[in-house]
Formats: structure tokens, C-alpha cells, sequence
């Protein structure tokens, strides 16, 4: 591009955002370059630039993010769509340079609507501010993954995000109902009013996931609850996880709890024991239950039972309260793997039938073709029918190349090896961190002809092929 | 650029870390991915790493930081992007790339005894003009001297009408709270604080009007070998221990006050009982969600004077905190939040000083 190409697009973007807010200015294109993608950040810590944005901009609303996407797609400039870089996919890293449009301006609270218990807000806004901001009623978002804090509504719409009591109030896209998007030729459109119908296919979802490769999510409905009137944890330890499955399987089919989380035997001696402080061997399992008082302890009641037949060691409230408290901790600088470790979770979910098997085989497949690298595990987001593995590799800073090209291979190969792994034994590309361009390779291999659906509906919504490129394989 | 191991190793820790993205009041207020801790540590980060030049654009952005420590307190793992950030203010100090308006700001110091350039006001003048000697100074700093002297008459006539013994001085020294923003612990910034120790010392107490002085001279003074004689206390703590001591007698109007906790008390002095004392005297304490060490920000008068749009924004979204949590009337004890939140105060609530809930008590 020329410079005066560049300055006539610069002016035409600040024309429809505001001068202060489109920017050309390093520290700006150099903080959206690098997100929470392990490649990102290793990219950075050896000195070297990641792809950067041409232009920065921060429209306010949907009417602006409009204009901005009609200046992109008459120049076929590439938009990134940013919320606030706590992606670990590489979704939000603006690979083809262009602009970078970055929601966070859009965070009002439009509507706090406790009839039809909603927050309406814009998608920029940091989901730990909308938690807040339910607190200061009352109410609770219960939306509580460990990025709570440094993400966006958008950004967990954009990649289908979920949080650690899902078990019973779902994942981001069961609390969403109605959205206000942005489509790549600038139209505005809105989502059904309410998420449950039979006026054809749901709208959101189409838009939930699709990691901006679609357009610009700007304004959604999330729902609230009532706070608990009491909430109960339990820890328990079991013999092994054939046991733990089994048991919470016949669990799910009587109630829900909150939280549910079962560690394999690797992270409970590791993480666990650090944080929680659990010194026993066997595999760690937390489980929350919450709600109208008198409907917890029934459920406590039928929990004990339960998990009493499968042979669980019943370790009372005390680690569960304290993994509560704790539930972010895991993910601060000492305590969360980090650089100069190489590493990666390799989330991916299935009916309890195949989900044993694919850990082993997921497991077996990293420690044998990898075996500088250490596999650890949890599973944490579990329905009636199965459930999630958040399984993790982890290669010790002595064994990751300097050579951040060298680096980079080593992180790509074992993601390869675990994802099709996974897929061989009936998993998916991934649970909800999302594909951004770490895994869209991926998606074809898991979707076969199916991807022709996704690829129609980017043609039709896309045809210049603007929005977020080499993302989600599209 | 010579960066300390400590600040290193912070920057290093900090720059691909995103749990206080939500904590840092100026990054809320201006929604910039620029104005979070971990886009400044990478910016230095990559700078430390001979990838980028120390620019006047990344000075910039570690100008844009308040120093208020939220994301100190939030961080569970102690790293602490205030110490890399008033370091790399330092740093720019010496490397000559200060910012015009850091820069214009102590040359006023320099000039007019305050960095804002203004004249002491003429009531003000007025009044310490008749106070007495007295061993015990109430020591009032640049932001109510100059930018809210309505603060500093009435906390000297809430002291004075009451028969408390103090005095103030006709000429204050700079304490060095506003240099230690702008250049850290520079030798400039150490020679104004030990010419201020030096006049200070001869009183037996000194009560620091705005927490922001009291920071420095229980903190900074300490830790830089600043030697201070008198007993320093804030205002806070001293109004407290006044009405404790029945000397002055406040009726409690049974109005409920929310508090807007200072960071300076909460944070850096470890002191949020006393304002509730006083507040639990006079009317009911209404608490804000984020409250106590956990406060957020609500005004900055330094910053304000180069980034005014987003200080006010600041200011703006405490308003909301409060109005959320049914606040009408919201006290603070820092003179640069008053001044914020009574110039973006929605209509329905008001803002208070500690010394004027105080007054209308007795």
C-alpha cells in the first residue's frame, strides 16, 4: 500500500470512529499483536514483532463498527476483529495485517432488565464488569471461567467459551439471547428475540463461534440468576478414573451440580496438591452443588450416596472451598505453566463412551512421539451424555528450542499429534478455547464435506474475505 | 535503556498476563488495549529486547498510567507493574525523553512552587495568615492549595472553629509526591523531599491533608533514608482520634454515606478503618463493591492535566459503581477524586469531603 493510499484509508477510518480513536501508533499495533497464543508470546519473548495491525480503531457501537467494515471491504482490507487478547488460539492476532477493530469501547450497559433477567450490554465489555455490575443487584452472571477478567462478552461468544459451574447454567452461547451483529458488507442485523424457537435455524448460534470470521458481534443479551442461597463443596478422591466417570455419570442423571471437575492422577500430585493442597494419591474430584438451601442438601445427600458406591473417598468441603477461592490462582504467572515452558490445552469433549479412551490414546499418542513433553489432565464440563477432557502438554524450558522457528514446529507437531488423536477416537478440534489459526487446519479433517456448510455461509456473508482470514480453516 | 533485574523480571512476568485487565481504572475509562499492565510490560518487554526503540511513544504510554496500584493489590502472584512503570519513568528522566507536559509540569514546580502554575488563593492566604503557632501542622499539599482551596478553608475552619491546636504554614515545601509520579526516585525528586523533611522536622506532628503527601513521607521518605522527625498521621486518622477524644462532638444524622476509598489510604498506607470510624459517627456507612484495598480510582489531577477527557471517564465510572449500589451521598478523603467527581457529579447524588460531613455533624 502507498503511504498515500494508507493516509486517505487513515483519514476515512477516523472519519467514522473519531481521531482518537483509530490509531497508527506502535505501542498500539504492538500490544493488539500479541494475545495469550502460546506462539504469540514466544514469538515476543525472543525479541521478534508478531503481524501487526495497519490501523487500530475502536468504533462505540454498532453503527460505527458498520462504517468501519464498509471502508474495509470498498479497500479489501483484512479486519481482525480484538476483545481484550486473552485468546489462546491465535483468533485475534491480525496475521494479514489491515485493521484491527478492537471492541472494548463498546461496553455500555444498555439495559438491566431483571423481568426478563438479561444484561444487555455491548460485546465489549469485560465480562468480569457485567459480573460486577449483577453483584451490585444481586445477582450473578455465573459465568466464571478463569478469564474472567481479562476477556470480553464478545470474546467468549466469539469462541464459545465456558466457565467452571457450566454443569448447571451452561456455556456462554446457553446464556446468550438476542445479539445484535454486524455484517461484513455493514448491515446491522438482530438476532431472534428469544433463543428458543422454530422460526428456522438459530441465528446466534450461526454467529457463536465463528471467531469474527462472520461479521461483528456488537450488543447481546446474558443472562442472570439469582444468587445461591447456599452453595456446597465436596471433595473427593477416587481409586481411578473408570470409577470417577461411571460415577458421576449416574450422578448427572439425577442432578445437576455447578461445578464438576475430575483430575487425573498426573495433576492431582501436581497442580492440585500445589494449590489445594490434597497430598493423597488417586484422581482429585471437586464437585460444587448449589441453590435453594433445602434442595442442596438433598442433593448433598444423594451426591454422598452416589459417589459412596463408586468407592470415592469423601474429603469433606475444606478442598473444594479452598479450590473456590483458588480458582483463578491456577492461572497467574507461577502458577499457570508459562514461558520459557512450551505448552498447550488440547481441550475436546465426547459421550462418556469414547471419552476414556480418547485420554489414553491422547496420552499415549503425546508420551510416546513426544517424550520431552509431560501430560497432564482434567476434566471439567460435563452434561448427562459425557463430557470434556482439558488435557495438557507440557515441555520444560530446557527441552523448548531457542530457535523460535524450531520452537514454533515443535508446538504445531504436538498439537497435530493430540487433536487428530483426539479426532481418531471420536473428539473435536476443540472444546471451547476456539480454532483461530492454531487448529483451523484441523477443522476440514474433523468435518469432512460438513465444512462446506461453514464455507457457504463465509462465501455468502464474506465474498471479499475480509473478516479475520486464515482463521477457523475458512 | 538500563532496566533493574527486579523490574525485569517483573516486566518479563507481567507482559503475557491478563488477570487485571479489568482492574485498571484508566483502561476501563478509555477501553485502549494500551492502557492495561500487561501492553505496558510488553512494550518494555520488547524494548528490553533491543526489538523496538525506547520512543516517545512508549514513554507516552508509561505516562498513562495512574500508579494506583489496583492491579498491584489484584494480582495474587505480587507482581508489581507501578514499581517497572515509575522505574521507566526513570529511565526517561535520564535518557532526556520526558514528555512536554511531564516536563512543563516541573519546570512549574520549578518556577511557582506547584506544578500546576497557579497562585495560592487569596482567602487561603487569608486564613493560615491567622492561625497561631503551634507544635502540631496540618499540611495541606499541591492539589488542595491550588486546585481546591475550598477543601483546604474548610478544613482549617472545621480545626480552628472547634479549638483544636494547629497551624499551617504561609509557604508550604513540596512534599515530592508529585515529582515521584513524574520521575520516580530521581535525585530531583530526593532533593525536594529532604528540603521538605527539613522544614517539617520541626514540628512534633504533621497531619497530611491529602493521603497522597502521607504516602511519601511514611513510605518514600523511609525507604529513600529521608530523615523526617515529626510524627506524621493523616487527616483521616486525626479527625478519627479527634471526635474518639470527644473533642469534636459529632451528632449522627442518620444520613447514609457511601465511601469513595482513597487508593493512597487503602492501598499504600494500609488505613481504611478511620474514615469509617468518622463516617459510623456522624450518619451509616453505605460500603461501594470495591471497597477498601480493593477501591478503584475515581480522579487524578496530575493526569489531569494531560489526559483530561479519560480522567474524567475515570471519575465517571466510579459514579456508576456508587449509583449502582444506591449511593447519594459519596465521601472521599482524596482531594483529587473530590474535585473529579464533583465536576462530573450526576444530578440526584452529591460528594462530600471527610471535613464536610464532619461540619454538618456538629
Amino acid at each position: 500500500m502507498t503511504d498515500f493510499l494508507f493516509d486517505m484509508i487513515a483519514t476515512e477510518l477516523e472519519d467514522a470512529v473519531g481521531k482518537e480513536n483509530c490509531s497508527t501508533r506502535p505501542i498500539d499495533k504492538i500490544t493488539h499483536s500479541v494475545d495469550y497464543f502460546w506462539l504469540s508470546r514466544m514469538w515476543a519473548d525472543r525479541g521478534l514483532r508478531m503481524p501487526e495491525g495497519d490501523f487500530i480503531v475502536a468504533p462505540k457501537d454498532a453503527k460505527e463498527t458498520s462504517a468501519v467494515l464498509k471502508i474495509a471491504n470498498y479497500y479489501k482490507i483484512p479486519v481482525t476483529t480484538w476483545g481484550a487478547g486473552g485468546g489462546t488460539q491465535g483468533g485475534a492476532i491480525p496475521v494479514a495485517g489491515g485493521i484491527v477493530l478492537d471492541t472494548k469501547r463498546m461496553n455500555k450497559i444498555y439495559d438491566f432488565n431483571e423481568q426478563g433477567m438479561y444484561i444487555e450490554c455491548g460485546t465489549g465489555a469485560i465480562y468480569k464488569h457485567i459480573e460486577l455490575a449483577a453483584n451490585e443487584r444481586g445477582y450473578a452472571t455465573m459465568h466464571y471461567p478463569s478469564s474472567l477478567t481479562c476477556s470480553t462478552v464478545g470474546g467468549f461468544l466469539a469462541h464459545r467459551g465456558i466457565g467452571v459451574s457450566s454443569t448447571k447454567y451452561g456455556k456462554i452461547d446457553d446464556m446468550v439471547l438476542q445479539m445484535e451483529v454486524v455484517l461484513p458488507n455493514g448491515d446491522i442485523i438482530e438476532t431472534s428475540p428469544a433463543p428458543k424457537h422454530a422460526a428456522g435455524p438459530d441465528l446466534n448460534q450461526i454467529f457463536i463461534g465463528s471467531e469474527g470470521t462472520l461479521g461483528v458481534m456488537t450488543k447481546a443479551q446474558m443472562r442472570i440468576y439469582d444468587q445461591p442461597e447456599s452453595r456446597q463443596f465436596r471433595g473427593f478422591l477416587f481409586h481411578n478414573m473408570t470409577d470417577a466417570f461411571n460415577a458421576a455419570r449416574e450422578l448427572l442423571q439425577k442432578f445437576k451440580p455447578s461445578v464438576m471437575r475430575l483430575y487425573d492422577e498426573a495433576e492431582t500430585a501436581s497442580l492440585i496438591k500445589k494449590i489445594v493442597g490434597v497430598e493423597k494419591k488417586g484422581a482429585f474430584m471437586n464437585i460444587a452443588i448449589e441453590g435453594v438451601a433445602e434442595m442442596v442438601e438433598l442433593e448433598k445427600k444423594i451426591l454422598l450416596e452416589t459417589f459412596g458406591k463408586y468407592g470415592a473417598e469423601d474429603l469433606g468441603p475444606e478442598y473444594g472451598e479452598k479450590w473456590w477461592k483458588e480458582k483463578i490462582t491456577f492461572f497467574y504467572p507461577g502458577h499457570m505453566m508459562d514461558i520459557p515452558q512450551c505448552f498447550g490445552t488440547m481441550d475436546t469433549i465426547a459421550p462418556y463412551d469414547k471419552i476414556e479412551k480418547i485420554y489414553w490414546e491422547m496420552k499415549k499418542a503425546i508420551e510416546t512421539n513426544f517424550p520431552q513433553a509431560k501430560f497432564i489432565a482434567h476434566f471439567s464440563h460435563w452434561y448427562e451424555w459425557g463430557c470434556m477432557i482439558y488435557d495438557r502438554f507440557i515441555v520444560d524450558g530446557k527441552d523448548v528450542p531457542r530457535d523460535p522457528h524450531e520452537a514454533l514446529r515443535l508446538h504445531q507437531e504436538i498439537w497435530s499429534c493430540g487433536v487428530r488423536t483426539a479426532l481418531a477416537n471420536g473428539g473435536v478440534v476443540n472444546d471451547h478455547h476456539g480454532v483461530g489459526i492454531k487448529l483451523g487446519r484441523l477443522m476440514k479433517e474433523q468435518y469432512g464435506p460438513a465444512m462446506q456448510v461453514f464455507e457457504g455461509i463465509k462465501k455468502q456473508l464474506d465474498p471479499n474475505g475480509i473478516m479475520n482470514p486464515f482463521k477457523l480453516g475458512l | 535503556m538500563q532496566f533493574s533485574q527486579k523490574s525485569k523480571e517483573h516486566i518479563d512476568s507481567c507482559r503475557f498476563c491478563w488477570m487485571c485487565h479489568h482492574i485498571c481504572p484508566i483502561g476501563n475509562a478509555t477501553g485502549l488495549e494500551r492502557n492495561t499492565a500487561r501492553a505496558r510490560a510488553l512494550g518494555l518487554s520488547l524494548v528490553t529486547r533491543e526489538a523496538i526503540e525506547y520512543s516517545d511513544d512508549i514513554v507516552a504510554n508509561v505516562y498513562e498510567c495512574s500508579l494506583c496500584g489496583g492491579c498491584v493489590a489484584d494480582c495474587t502472584t505480587g507482581w508489581d507493574p507501578v514499581m517497572f512503570a515509575k522505574e521507566a519513568r526513570l529511565v526517561a528522566a535520564l535518557e532526556d525523553k520526558l514528555p512536554k507536559y511531564i516536563t512543563k509540569m516541573i519546570e512549574n514546580l520549578g518556577t511557582k512552587g506547584n506544578i500546576y502554575g497557579l497562585d495560592k488563593n487569596d482567602d487561603l492566604t487569608k486564613l493560615i495568615a491567622s492561625l497561631k503557632d503551634s507544635d502540631t501542622l496540618l499540611f495541606l499539599g499541591e492539589d488542595a492549595t491550588y486546585k481546591a482551596p475550598e477543601c483546604a478553608i474548610n478544613a482549617i475552619n472545621l480545626l480552628k472553629n472547634n479549638g483544636v491546636d494547629f497551624t499551617v504554614l504561609a509557604s508550604e515545601p513540596n512534599s515530592g509526591f508529585t515529582m515521584d509520579f513524574m520521575v520516580g526516585a530521581a535525585e530531583d525528586t530526593k532533593d525536594v523531599m529532604k528540603e521538605c523533611a527539613k522544614q517539617l522536622s520541626k514540628f512534633k506532628t504533621v497531619v497530611c491533608y491529602d493521603g497522597a503527601d502521607a504516602k511519601v513521607m511514611k513510605r518514600e521518605y523511609k525507604e529513600w533514608g529521608v530523615d523526617l522527625k515529626a510524627n506524621v498521621v493523616t487527616f483521616t486518622e486525626f479527625i478519627a482520634s479527634l471526635i474518639k477524644d470527644g473533642k469534636l462532638n459529632v451528632k449522627n444524622n442518620g444520613k447514609e454515606y457511601t465511601i469513595q476509598d482513597s487508593y493512597l489510604l487503602a492501598r499504600d498506607l494500609e488505613e481504611t478503618e478511620p474514615v469509617r470510624e468518622i463516617i459510623s459517627a456522624c450518619g451509616k456507612v453505605n460500603e461501594m463493591l470495591l471497597n477498601r484495598k480493593g477501591t478503584m480510582l475515581a480522579g487524578h489531577l496530575i493526569m489531569n492535566e494531560y489526559m483530561p477527557k479519560a480522567i474524567e471517564d475515570v471519575a465517571k465510572n466510579r459514579w456508576t459503581n456508587a449509583i449502582n449500589m444506591n449511593a447519594k451521598i459519596v465521601v472521599t478523603a482524596n482531594t483529587a477524586e473530590y474535585v473529579m467527581l464533583k465536576k462530573t457529579k450526576p444530578e440526584g447524588v452529591e460528594v462530600k469531603t471527610i471535613e464536610e460531613v464532619v461540619a454538618e455533624c456538629l
